[in-house]
């Protein structure tokens, strides 16, 4: 159930040689499929550097920015605005999933408080979060609590939505059971409704998470007195340095790319297995 | 006179947005610890009554006693069994069975014996870890019997429970469903359109027809118990039944035409 490989081309162990090496070709085929692109990119950027085409101050050649990375790493201490940009991201993330989550729950069993405040999330999630900086710098400071608030913002929006969402497709039929047996008010929302949203509200989860990684990068560009990726970012653009910037771009890709796998991927599949919506029915 | 279990008096329900099928007022009454079974073909009312009797759905005029108190609402010595099982899939069997005690906030000690009983009654104990996903649909259907029963109901309601299930998952189903009742005694109605199953497990069977909903017949079935499903006197009631129910939607398909005349005119 846990293994990570390629997925769909776990080839069985063969009995007969050929089979280990067909299988072991059809992984290669599959990892070629899916990283051709990538190597296209490289490839055409370290021609276009390396025949001096465009400007290297516009430019540099990836081997330079991957070498700017190791130094930003080993003389900048990288290492700790990375792990205080994903503090925040963390912190925001979750404090925006607990309060959309609350919110949703405790007013989506009602069609008026539902009908009242969902447009209103609804309009402000059409507004671009960042459009919110300037006052959430008034109110906080130019700080690190302010890019806290605009990520935490960021996240309770489509949170929020998706709870709402995901609770209008409870079954009805399971509704009904929970009544059945008793459950009211308080005890109903926790151990049904609840639980009953948690597969939808993992694909919501997913989406706070990407609302959350951009909104906190446009804030901390801004923001950059505080520790943090988006004001390396920043002070990269200030003195010129187009390789720190693409280094810190590539390592905010890396970031997103992991978090991505490791985490909602497993997530969701552990999820749909526990709730079922695997194999029976 | 000893109260009856359920007493329904001209219940009725018209057509609303929902896709509940009308039904004219309709009356009768569940002894306590009797077997009644609502049959019909589909759009004869028979869940609308059934979910007026759960309290889950409001009838539009009449009324519905269950143990001498009127019915306003789901529980309240009344449990039903749905036909999809409707178990809560992120919750073990046991859980599952134990939902209700929580939600009455029934001690521990006592909700752990309870839910074991109750497991024990319909053989699912040796399933109590397992999830609703890993159970076959016979199995799923056991437990949700197990979820009812754990309630000490003095009203079982059950909607169609069997439906879901292949033939032979059904007959077995049906004979334990028998012996359950007859080792708990709760006052039963069963929703069906099943003739056979509907014999050989009721006391009493209320015929409904469709267009609109209403009962046509009542069967008094005093055959004794346990009864075998292969009883020819259970055979003949259900040709008997049978009949009147072509008769019924003959009448029904003529009513029809003469509307559809009448209008032309």
């Amino acid at each position: 159930m846990s293994t990570a490989a390629g997925d769909g081309t776990g080839g069985g162990t063969g009995e007969r040689p050929g089979t280990a090496a067909r299988a072991a070709g059809a992984v290669a085929m599959d990892l070629f499929r899916k990283s051709w692109f990538v190597i296209l990119i490289l490839v055409v950027w370290w021609l276009i550097s390396a025949t001096g085409l465009v400007d290297p101050y516009k430019l540099p050649a990836p081997g330079d920015v991957l070498s700017t990375l190791g130094t930003l790493f080993t003389e900048r201490a990288l290492l700790d605005d990375l792990g205080a940009t994903l503090l925040r991201l963390v912190e925001g993330w979750a404090i925006g999933v607990v309060a959309g989550v609350l919110l949703g729950i405790l007013t989506g069993g009602s069609r008026f408080l539902e009908d009242g405040i969902r447009p209103v999330i609804a309009g402000l999630q059409a507004v671009p979060t960042i459009a919110f900086l300037p006052l959430a710098i008034l109110w906080f400071g130019f700080n690190g609590t302010a890019v806290l608030a605009i990520t935490a913002f960021g996240t309770f929006k489509p949170m929020a939505l998706a709870t709402y969402g995901a609770m209008h497709q409870i079954s009805p039929t399971l509704m009904m059971a929970g009544k059945a047996l008793g459950a009211r008010g308080l005890f109903m929302q926790r151990t049904l409704i609840f639980p009953a949203i948690v597969p939808a509200l993992v694909t919501g989860l997913k989406m706070g998470w990407s609302f959350a990684w951009r909104a906190l990068m446009a804030a901390e560009i801004v923001v950059t007195g505080a520790a943090g990726l988006g004001g390396v970012l920043e002070l990269g653009r200030e003195i010129g340095a187009i390789d720190v910037v693409m280094a810190v771009i590539l390592v905010i890709l890396v970031v997103g790319i992991v978090t991505e796998q490791l985490f909602f991927t497993r997530l969701e599949r552990w999820v749909n297995q526990r709730w079922g919506l695997v194999g029976a029915r | 006179m000893e109260q009856p279990a359920l007493r329904v008096i001209d219940a009725c329900k018209t057509y609303d947005r929902s896709d509940h099928a009308a039904l004219l007022p309709t009356s009768f009454e569940v002894a306590r610890g009797e077997f009644v079974s609502l049959v019909g073909p589909s759009g004869c009312g028979k869940s609308t009554l059934l979910g007026m009797i759960a309290g889950l759905l409001t009838p539009d005029a009449g009324t519905i006693e269950a143990l001498g108190r009127p019915v306003t609402g789901p529980g309240d010595g009344r449990a039903i069994v749905f036909q999809d099982a409707a178990l809560f899939p992120w919750l073990t069997v046991l859980h599952n069975v134990e939902y209700g005690l929580r939600a009455h906030k029934v001690p521990k000690a006592e909700r752990r014996e309870r839910v074991e009983d109750a497991l024990r009654l319909v053989h699912l104990d040796h399933v109590a870890d397992k999830y609703p996903y890993e159970l076959s649909g016979g199995m799923r259907q056991r437990a949700s019997i197990a979820r009812a029963l754990v309630m000490r109901p003095e009203i079982l309601l059950m909607d169609e429970p069997f439906s879901a299930l292949d033939a032979q998952t059904r007959t077995i189903l049906s004979d334990e469903l028998q012996r359950i009742w007859l080792e708990t005694r709760p006052a039963v109605v069963f929703v069906t359109h099943n003739l056979i199953e509907a014999a050989f497990l009721s006391d009493t069977v209320h015929l409904l027809s469709s267009g609109p909903g209403r009962i046509v017949k009542t069967y008094d079935i005093d055959i004794p118990r346990p009864r075998d499903e292969a009883d020819p006197a259970l055979l003949e009631l259900r040709h008997d039944m049978l009949d009147r129910l072509r008769a019924e939607v003959d009448d029904a398909a003529e009513r029809r035409a003469q509307v559809a005349e009448v209008s032309a005119l």
